[in-house]
This record gives structure tokens, C-alpha cells and sequence, in this order.
């Protein structure tokens, strides 16, 4: 009998290989052999164009000069990041925020055509992207539908703009109005750190990029919505009675029942929002290429040009891995703060 | 038991199948060569063609890649190389035309089976040149001498000249006709100067109702030529060092950026359009310095818009416009080198330029056709003329870099946001910074 259950066992251990080894083949080919491949060539200085073969072994200097080295390839680097960063810093809490307002609505018991609104909300994020992407290039031109809605809204007072092309800063047009200049503004403004000197440090997300940002909110948010939702209704409703019989009201109830019990949730799309916007490559390649004044070059995209503009695909894969490392530790410090309950 | 020998099935089923997949890979390009055969049936009007010599045992296939332009050229080139075929039973050449170019020829030259001739922009030429990946055309060619100095210079490097220029562009001065009269402005000549160019913008605009002198985009490519007008230069002869921070280079900028800055031009951003020809073309903009390309699309796009070509106005030192051309590179590691030059000789030969140019749209690098190529499309003549003085769009591996920067200061200064002697002098630092690397 217990020899039965073992040989059992063993030929359950078996068949699951068996199962997992398609996917597996399939991983190792298309990921584990690339990555390595990645790590191996951002090593080298192999331009991408000649056979692998021909690349030569030039230790970390790829690493140097986007981290270390003054000059174009570090600027470009850091000013990539930054807008990165911006993006993140913009996209991942508009995004989660109004992802978790749509479920709670479309969670409602008495809400009528839930269907509809579950649909309509879902629906761009399985649109083309790319057909989104130009789209919405023409909603932002000057004479585009977003600047008359502007202008209607504010009774004339907008002056419509040319979004994809406005290279000024969000921050840089806030101290605009208050007065502070590049020109007028402390010393220090023009000091260097990494390649870029403060002012450009703390331009904010320029225009063109905030257009992206939107966009970019615009078609996640749906995903985010109907995974909040399956986590919602996974909610124990006795939870909820419980609460209502102690004499909680709606606030209360959501933030002392429903947001607790979404933390784990909470944890994978804050995951997913920041891995997607420090990834985000699509959007930036259809509608602006890096431009205008590369405050929408993104490190993905600086990658790619890398590798396919200027012949360096030696060193677009040292900015591929060290935005793996940035995106790993981003993830790591994430954890911590949302809670280690969270990671059960 | 049952149970588990229907798992072992399963299993074994997925087995094979992966195998089977895996095995597909060598059989491939049989049948990938296969589809192309077919293709080329399908589209070309040689259907009996492939048929009646893959009874030869010698057919030698050739492949040729490049970008598709206009569907008219598209079909003319397949015509042309239908017609070498016809005359070179040996060899059985098919047309590739691929989106996404520079990332495809990229990968399949580092994946070692690169398509036997390929389209090489005259920009990109030294970076290919740099990864050895090029077969120099040096002593492959029929009468070199035969080609514009200019377009020659454009695919020279080290004094090696790597391909033969399939066609060219330059650029020159487009008019709006009726925006000219309605202003009461003279129509352009081939005389200009820059002063006549900007007092003509400045009575051409009209804000009120839309409409600008000018439209100039943010773009080195076209700012450049005013560089050389001024009588400027981006590097010294021998690639050096650079030379763009200099009188003359300020001059032209303060030239190209006090257009936008006095409000007698806009950028294609400003009018609502995607590139300055657009602009152009919603005559939003009553001139704009453009290629031939913009020939062809204001026909498709804009029939109804009246307009006349001048070259380009001359500086302070005279007159200058830019080339951009292509040509057909044959991979270094080519299988079948010589049957490749011997269809880039045709491709780029008197007959074979001929056919390819006669279109209309691209225009002939050959100066011995310039005659019969302008009695056919006297309009466009001032966009051949151009070949006299132009210069090649050619630098050192790695300057897109330097373009770039070039191109976001360009963009800053249209904004106000940047001074022009940032800009050059930026650019100047970047340019030394690549090449010194």
C-alpha cells in the first residue's frame, strides 16, 4: 500500500514535469538564453550590426560610461531615468487610485448596466496600443480636441499648445508663475550632478511627456480595475455584515475593512504599475521618438536607440540590465513599505 | 493505471510535438524560399518567369531588401528588376521590401545571412562601415565618374568609395502660388538671397488668418544647409575636430531661429501638421525647403495646390543645399558578391537609372541623364540643379548622437528656452565627445 502511494507520488512528480516542460523550453529560449546573452554582450562593445562573434570583451566600461563617465552617454542615461521616474511618480498613484474607484463602483450592488460601465472601462486596455497612441497624436494637437475642450472649459482662457512638442517642465512652469527663473534663480540651479545640473534635475514631467502619461494612465487603469475587482468580491460579505451590524458607516467600513483586506492586491498592481512604467517603450516610439529636447526619452526607449540608432548594442544592454537592477530594487523597497502581510 | 498511461500519452504527444517544431528549424528556409517564389508570383508580371528557369540548375537567387516608398515606385523598381531577370537567365532576383528597416538589415547582418543588396542611407554608411559589414564597390562599377562628385563623396570614406548612389534628393525652396499673389509678393527666383527670403516671410505671414512666411522644423538635416550657406562647416575636412561653434554657424542660426522668433515662420508642430511639407500642403505655410519627396506627395495628397520650385537662396557665402541620398550596399559577407554587383550595376547603370528614374520621382545620379531626366520634369529642375553645390549628408560612426543634440537644441532655441550659443556650443562638445571615441 505505502509502495503504491510512493510510486504514485513519483509518477505525479513526473507527469507535473512533463506538464510544466513546454513552458519551460519556452522560457529558457525566449528569456533565461537572451538574458544571459544580454548580460554577456554588456560586457562587450559589439555594435549590433557585425556577427556576435566579433564583439570584444571590454569589461564594465559600458557601466562606466553611463554611470561614471562625464558625457553624452551618462547625460542621456540620467535624463532618461529622471523621466522614468517622473512617469512612475505620476502614473503609478493616478493610476492605482482611480483603478480602485472604478471597482469600488462598478462593484455596487444597485448599479445599473454594471456590465456596460465593467466593458467600456476594460476596453482600452485591450485596444491596440499603437492605434491609441495615434489617436491620441491627434487629439493633442494645437488645433486638437483637447486644447478646445481646454479652451471651451476655461471660457477662452487656455492657449492651446502643441502637447507632443512642449518641451517645458511642469515643475519649470509652476516656478514660472512664481518668479523663479533659470536666469534669476540661486547659483545653484546650475551646478552638475550626474550629468545634469539641478534646474534640469527638478523639471518635472515636460508636456509632451505628461500627454503620455495621461494616455498611458488612461489604458491601464481597466486591467487594474478588473483585478481590484476580483479581489473585492472576494471579500467575505459577512465581513461586511458584521460591520454593518456594529453600526459602521461607509467610510469606516471601507477603509478599516475593504482597504485592509485589498493589501495583497494593493502589493501586485503598485507591482505591475511600476515595472510597466519603467518599462514603458510603445507609446514613446510611436508618438514622439524621445522628443522634444529628449524629455520623453524613457530608458527603455534609450535602449532600443541604442542598440538600433547609434550602433551600440553593447551598451543598450548595460542600460537594459542596469534598468533590470533599478526595477528589482524599486520592487524590494515597495515591498517594505506596502507590508511583508502583503507578500503572504 | 488507466489513468496514468493517458497522462504518459499526453506527455509523450507534447514531446513530439516540441520536437517536430524544433526539427521544423533546418527545414526553414525551404520553405521560406519556397513562399518567396510564390510571392514573386503572385505580384510580378514574370509569372512564367521563376518557372521556366528553376528548370536550370544554375539560377543563382538573389535578394534584394530595402523600405517601401510610394506604391508607384514600389511597383517600378519591381518592374526593373523583372526586366533584369528577363536579360540574366542565371540569376533570379527578388524584390524585399520590409517595414521596420534599419532594425531587420541590422539583425540579419549580425545573424550572418544578410539579403545580397540592401538599401544603405548615406548617414548610417559610416556606422556599417565601422562593423566591416560593407564590400567596398571600389573597382566593381561601370563609369563612376559618371556620378555627381557630391553623391560619389556621399558613400566615400577614407577615400574607399563603398556603394553606388541609387537615386537622390536635395533640397530646395517650395512657393505657394496663390499665397504669393494674394500677398502681392514676387515669386521666388533662383537669385535669392537671405534677406530676400525673410522680407518675403515677413509680408507673407498673416497671422490672423493662419497663415505663415515659412514653416522650418527643428531639424539639423535642414539648418544645416544655411551652415553651409554662411559659409560654416560641422567638422574640419579630416574629421578631426569640429568646427560648428564658429561666426558662421551663429550666423546661420540666428538666421534659421530669427525666422520663428520674429513670428515669420512656425514649425510643422505649430500648424497642426506632422512634417513641413503638410504644412505646406494645408498652405498654412507659404514656403517650405523640402526634397523632391514632397513633389510626389503634394500630387497624392494636395492636387489642388498650386506651387513652384526655386533652389535654395543663397548666404553670405553663397549658395548650398544638402543631399540625401541611398545606395546599394553588398553585405562584406555576401555569398554570391559578384552576381550582386552585376545586378548593382544594372540597378545603378545608364539603362537601369534610366527606367528607375524616368518616374519622375527620384531623380537620376547620373549627370549624363540629367538632360533627358529634366526635358521630361522641367518643374523640378532647381531640385537637379541642386547637385552642383550640394553637400553630402555624411559624417563620422556614432553621429546621431550629435544629431540629436542638434536637434533638441534646435528645438529649445524655436522655444526661447535655449540660446542659440548653448546650442552650438553643446553640440560641439557632444560632436568632440564621438570623435574622440
Amino acid at each position: 500500500m505505502a509502495a503504491g502511494i510512493r510510486e504514485q507520488e513519483r509518477q505525479d512528480r513526473i507527469a507535473a514535469w512533463l506538464f510544466l516542460s513546454p513552458a519551460l523550453i519556452i522560457f529558457a529560449i525566449f528569456l533565461v538564453i537572451p538574458i544571459l546573452f544580454a548580460l554577456y554582450f554588456s560586457f562587450t562593445d559589439w555594435n549590433g550590426i557585425s556577427p556576435p562573434a566579433e564583439a570584444s570583451w571590454i569589461g564594465l566600461d559600458n557601466y562606466q560610461a553611463i554611470l561614471l563617465q562625464d558625457g553624452i552617454r551618462r547625460a542621456d542615461f540620467f535624463k532618461a531615468l529622471k523621466n522614468t521616474t517622473y512617469f512612475a511618480l505620476g502614473v503609478v498613484p493616478v493610476q492605482t487610485a482611480l483603478a480602485l474607484f472604478l471597482a469600488v463602483v462598478v462593484n455596487q450592488r444597485l448599479l445599473r448596466f454594471k456590465s456596460f460601465f465593467r466593458t467600456s472601462y476594460y476596453f482600452p486596455s485591450i485596444t491596440s496600443s499603437v492605434a491609441i497612441s495615434l489617436i491620441f497624436l491627434f487629439l493633442y494637437q494645437k488645433s486638437g480636441l483637447i486644447n478646445s475642450i481646454l479652451s471651451g472649459a476655461t471660457l477662452g482662457l487656455w492657449e492651446p499648445i502643441a502637447w507632443m512638442e512642449d518641451s517645458r517642465g511642469l515643475i519649470h512652469i509652476i516656478l514660472g508663475w512664481l518668479g523663479v527663473t533659470l536666469r534669476d534663480g540661486p547659483a545653484f540651479f546650475r551646478t552638475e550632478l550626474l550629468g545634469l545640473t539641478i534646474w534640469d534635475w527638478i523639471s518635472g514631467p515636460s508636456v509632451a511627456l505628461s500627454g503620455i502619461m495621461i494616455l498611458n494612465t488612461w489604458t491601464t487603469i481597466g486591467t487594474m480595475m478588473i483585478i481590484f475587482l476580483a479581489a473585492l468580491q472576494d471579500i467575505p460579505t459577512s465581513v461586511y455584515e458584521a460591520a454593518q451590524i456594529d453600526g459602521a458607516t461607509t467610510w469606516p467600513t471601507f477603509r478599516k475593512i475593504t482597504l485592509p483586506l485589498l493589501r495583497p492586491t494593493m502589493f501586485f498592481i503598485i507591482t505591475l504599475g511600476l515595472i510597466g512604467t519603467y518599462q514603458v517603450f510603445d507609446q514613446v516610439y510611436v508618438m514622439s521618438s524621445g522628443g522634444p529636447a529628449k524629455t520623453t526619452l524613457t530608458v527603455a526607449y534609450m535602449v532600443y536607440r541604442n542598440g538600433f540608432r547609434n550602433s551600440e548594442m553593447g551598451l543598450g544592454a548595460a542600460i537594459a540590465l542596469s534598468l533590470f537592477i533599478i526595477i528589482f530594487i524599486l520592487t524590494m523597497i515597495q515591498r517594505r513599505i506596502t507590508g511583508s502581510e502583503a507578500t503572504d | 493505471m488507466n489513468k496514468q498511461s493517458y497522462w504518459t500519452i499526453l506527455a509523450m504527444l507534447l514531446l513530439t510535438m516540441l520536437l517536430a517544431a524544433c526539427g521544423g528549424g533546418s527545414a526553414e528556409p525551404v520553405a521560406t524560399q519556397g513562399e518567396e517564389e510564390t510571392g514573386s508570383e503572385t505580384s510580378g508580371e514574370t509569372a512564367e518567369e521563376p518557372e521556366s528557369t528553376s528548370g536550370e540548375s544554375e539560377v543563382t537567387e538573389l535578394q534584394l531588401m530595402g523600405w517601401a516608398s510610394s506604391e508607384a515606385e514600389n511597383d517600378r523598381l519591381q518592374e526593373v528588376i523583372d526586366e533584369f531577370n528577363a536579360n540574366n537567365p542565371d540569376l533570379n532576383v527578388t524584390l524585399n521590401l520590409v517595414p521596420d528597416y534599419d532594425t531587420k538589415l541590422q539583425t540579419s547582418l549580425a545573424g550572418g545571412s544578410p539579403p545580397d543588396v540592401f538599401y544603405i542611407d548615406s548617414f548610417r554608411l559610416p556606422d556599417f562601415v565601422a562593423a566591416d559589414s560593407i564590400e567596398p564597390a571600389e573597382g566593381q562599377l561601370e563609369n563612376v565618374d559618371d556620378f555627381y562628385p557630391s553623391l560619389r563623396e556621399a558613400f566615400t570614406i577614407d577615400d574607399t568609395l563603398y556603394c553606388p548612389p541609387k537615386d537622390f534628393s536635395t533640397l530646395g525652396l517650395q512657393y505657394n502660388k496663390a499665397l504669393f499673389d494674394a500677398a502681392g509678393v514676387e515669386y521666388p527666383t533662383n537669385d535669392w538671397t537671405w534677406d530676400d527670403l525673410r522680407a518675403a516671410a515677413e509680408q507673407l505671414t498673416d497671422e490672423e488668418n493662419g497663415v505663415y512666411g515659412m514653416v522650418v522644423s527643428a531639424d539639423f538635416a535642414r539648418w544645416i544647409a544655411f551652415l553651409y550657406q554662411a559659409g560654416g562647416s560641422v567638422t574640419n575636412s579630416d574629421f578631426t575636430e569640429m568646427t560648428i561653434n564658429s561666426p558662421e554657424a551663429m550666423e546661420a542660426m540666428n538666421f534659421y531661429v530669427g525666422l520663428v522668433e520674429d513670428g515669420f515662420a512656425a514649425t510643422p508642430a505649430g500648424l497642426d501638421s506632422g512634417w513641413p511639407g503638410e504644412a505646406f500642403g494645408k498652405e498654412s505655410a507659404a514656403m517650405s525647403m523640402e526634397g523632391n519627396w514632397i513633389a510626389s506627395f503634394l500630387n497624392d495628397q494636395f492636387p489642388d495646390v498650386d506651387y513652384g520650385v526655386v533652389q535654395l537662396p543663397a548666404g553670405p557665402a553663397g549658395e548650398a543645399t544638402m543631399a540625401f541620398t541611398v545606395c546599394y550596399g553588398v553585405p562584406a559577407i555576401g555569398e554570391n558578391k559578384e552576381a550582386s554587383f552585376r545586378l548593382v550595376n544594372y540597378l545603378t547603370g545608364p539603362e537601369g537609372m534610366k527606367r528607375w528614374t524616368d518616374l519622375g520621382l527620384a531623380m537620376p545620379t547620373r549627370a549624363s541623364l540629367a538632360d533627358g531626366w529634366t526635358a521630361q520634369y522641367p518643374e523640378l529642375e532647381p531640385f537637379l540643379a541642386g547637385a552642383e553645390n550640394a553637400n553630402p549628408w555624411q559624417f563620422r560612426p556614432g553621429f546621431q548622437d550629435v544629431l540629436d543634440t542638434m536637434n533638441d537644441g534646435l528645438q529649445q532655441a524655436f522655444s526661447g528656452t535655449l540660446l542659440a550659443e548653448d546650442v552650438l556650443s553643446n553640440t560641439e562638445e557632444v560632436g568632440t565627445e564621438v570623435l574622440n571615441r
